[in-house]
């Protein structure tokens, strides 16, 4: 344990001097400097990456707040908090990688003053801001709870509480209008993308895969608060969520089929073509080999297992939206994208912002149980919350 | 009355003159360019043998402007498709969205804006005058006018020399444009975009978005009604536990530990 962690403190400070040193390439020396990005690649990773995956991956904090808030799953109320405020850092992170993106993102609030309402992405930005306000007010009870002043504290988390529920109902909701908005961005390039990504139903590929990929992340936050962290997560909650994980992924699977041959992607699929490799390479990493592996007893049996599993179902899901981003458009555009290194350093500091972030608030503040609470009587174990209320 | 410009394919001689005329018209410095560029928003390009000129095509549904975040790009009722700087926030999706992949960024810039043809909206056509590129043509390859009356004389050279290829290029594709080609080479060899449908692409986002009321009105709906559903079980339960614990009052297990 000594050991490891100053080399992770010198990789963390590389990180952290690559990403300025990006920083500063990017606002002082310009695009060219900072990103391959050109007229036939207007968007890259900063969008392929960056903005997508960092929603994407943040789709466990609305579905397993929907899961204990509105569907009663009482049980899983200990993982609602880390997956909120893996949500939470997520969205921030995406804000904030916005501003790398953007042409002009002093001039950013221009879309609430200038709205389109015929422009998706202006759909994705009202629904993300809104989302992260609603992911604000999810999360700060861990803060408010923390604070010294007893009278506000109390007051606060009494209206809270009595809110509590309409919150994650509207949060539900605008997460499922923009990870399904996030598709909806790529419908209007119809033609330019090639034929094994488009379907009109772009807006339900990507709601039906966040999902999984957004538990996958709740899973790989929770392994790593229970093995560095000190956290007392029941494992079982763990394998328990890697068991819906992996029929959401049959459901994808399927559903990607017969949407893919529905709309003319058939004969695409067996082509001798650099796509068909990316897609067949996005179907193994996000669905094959993950349902293989979740539903294997010596691996799932492993403390190790579901965090492994989860990490490739990631990499899938990863694969899939730049696949969708980048590499669907390039045979239309004759563009040759790979990213510069200072894109690459960007991504990679806001993501370790995030983790830095999640790691400090889970040693101070209360976001995962951190002592094994003795079990309830099992008939009550639905009703004590409703006895708290 | 709405303007339009028809392009000749089979009259260009590729001498630049609109090129050059663009430029300046737009205040750009320097010779016509091989390319399309920030600096040059129409190019003459030899393809297949002719010379193509590129430039906006001024859809009459365009997809830049329904994509455009802040509503900066606008359909003019004269025709040309016209970009407010002023409100642009650098989103860039317009580039992606156009299905000719038109517009160009100032990439080389800190403020980078968007530059594409504005079929001089501002300087000419709207006061009555004919585009610069128009103008500067010594061989009339390309000409302004009336849309309508642009488009019957389009009509009138297809259909009464054999040599055309029976088809206007920009009156049906994308939803139609201000920008027409005709040639006498199939237009695929010379780089045109052939759309697979002649919906407008905006339509297609459009569908999309309408479904989005319909999707939050029926899922708000059912997630309350779950939510009711489990929270009456909730207060079931709690009525049934209170009476057990009448009966049989619970002992505490961490106590008796």
């Amino acid at each position: 344990m000594k050991k490891t962690i100053p080399v992770w403190r010198v990789i963390l400070i590389a990180i952290f001097v690559a990403g300025a040193y990006a920083t500063y390439l990017r606002f002082v020396k310009g695009w060219a400097a900072a990103t391959n990005l050109s007229d036939a690649q207007p968007w890259g990773m900063w969008v392929g990456v960056a903005t997508l995956c960092g929603v994407g991956l943040s789709a466990g904090g609305f579905a397993t707040a929907a899961a204990v808030y509105l569907l009663g799953m009482e049980r899983y109320r200990p993982i609602v908090r880390p997956a909120i405020l893996i949500a939470y850092l997520g969205y921030l992170s995406v804000c904030v990688g916005y501003v790398y993106e953007l042409g002009l993102p002093w001039l950013a609030w221009h879309a609430f003053i200038y709205y389109n309402p015929h422009s998706v992405l202006f759909d994705v930005c009202f629904c993300i801001l809104a989302y992260t306000t609603v992911l604000t007010i999810e999360f700060s009870p861990a803060i408010v709870e923390k604070l010294p002043w007893k009278g506000f504290r109390d007051g606060y988390m009494h209206w809270h509480h009595r809110l509590a529920t309409a919150v994650v109902l509207a949060g539900v909701l605008l997460s499922s209008m923009h990870q399904s908005f996030l598709g909806g961005l790529f419908l209007i390039f119809k033609g330019k993308i090639y034929p094994l990504w488009y379907t009109p139903h772009l807006t339900t590929m990507f709601y039906l895969s966040a999902i999984p990929a957004g538990l996958a992340m709740v899973i790989i936050a929770l392994y790593l608060c229970n093995r560095s962290l000190d956290a007392k997560v029941d494992p079982a909650i763990i394998k328990e969520v890697a068991w819906v994980i992996s029929p959401l992924l049959v459901l994808n699977l399927v559903w990607r089929m017969v949407d893919l041959v529905k709309h003319g992607g058939g004969p695409y699929l067996f082509l001798w073509r650099p796509e068909t490799a990316y897609f067949w390479l996005e179907i193994a990493l996000f669905i094959a080999i993950p349902v293989v592996m979740f539903n294997h007893r010596w691996i799932m049996n492993r403390p190790e297992g579901a965090y492994w599993t989860s990490a490739v179902v990631i990499a899938g899901f990863i694969t899939n939206r730049v696949n969708v981003s980048i590499n669907s458009l390039e045979r239309a555009t004759h563009a040759n994208y790979v990213p510069k290194w200072p894109e690459m350093a960007v991504t990679v500091m806001l993501i370790a912002c995030a983790v830095l972030a999640f790691r400090y608030a889970v040693i101070y503040l209360d976001i995962v149980p951190k002592k094994v609470v003795a079990k309830t009587k099992s008939w009550l174990a639905n009703a004590g919350v409703a006895a708290n209320a | 009355m709405a303007k339009a410009l028809l392009i000749d394919i089979t009259k260009c001689i590729g001498c630049q003159s609109c090129a050059g005329a663009c430029k300046e018209a737009h205040g750009q410095p320097g010779d016509p360019e091989p390319k399309l560029s920030e600096t040059a928003l129409t190019v003459v390009q030899e393809k297949n043998g002719k010379f193509v000129r590129t430039q906006c095509m001024h859809c009459e549904s365009p997809a830049c402007a329904s994509a455009c975040l802040v509503g900066a790009i606008k359909k003019t009722a004269l025709g040309p498709v016209v970009y407010d700087k002023s409100k642009c926030v650098g989103c860039r999706y317009c580039m992606m969205a156009c299905p000719h992949s038109i517009p160009r960024y100032e990439w080389s810039k800190l403020a980078p804006y968007m530059k594409k043809c504005d079929m001089c909206y501002e300087k000419r056509v709207s006061q009555g005058k004919p585009t610069a590129c128009a103008e500067a043509c010594p061989v009339q390859a390309t000409i302004f006018g009336d849309r309508e009356e642009i488009l019957r004389e389009a009509r009138k050279r297809v259909v009464n020399d054999p040599t055309y290829v029976p088809r206007i290029y920009g009156e049906r594709e994308f939803g139609g444009a201000s920008m027409f080609f005709i040639s006498d080479v199939e237009f695929e060899k010379l780089g045109f975009v052939t759309p697979g449908s002649e919906e407008p692409l905006p339509e297609v986002s459009k569908a999309a978005l309408d479904e989005a009321p319909m999707v939050v009105l029926v899922g708000g709906t059912m997630l309350a009604g779950l939510y009711w559903i489990t929270n009456r079980r909730k207060e079931v339960l709690l009525a049934q536990a209170q009476k057990k614990t009448l009966k049989f009052p619970i002992i505490d297990e961490e106590k008796r530990s």
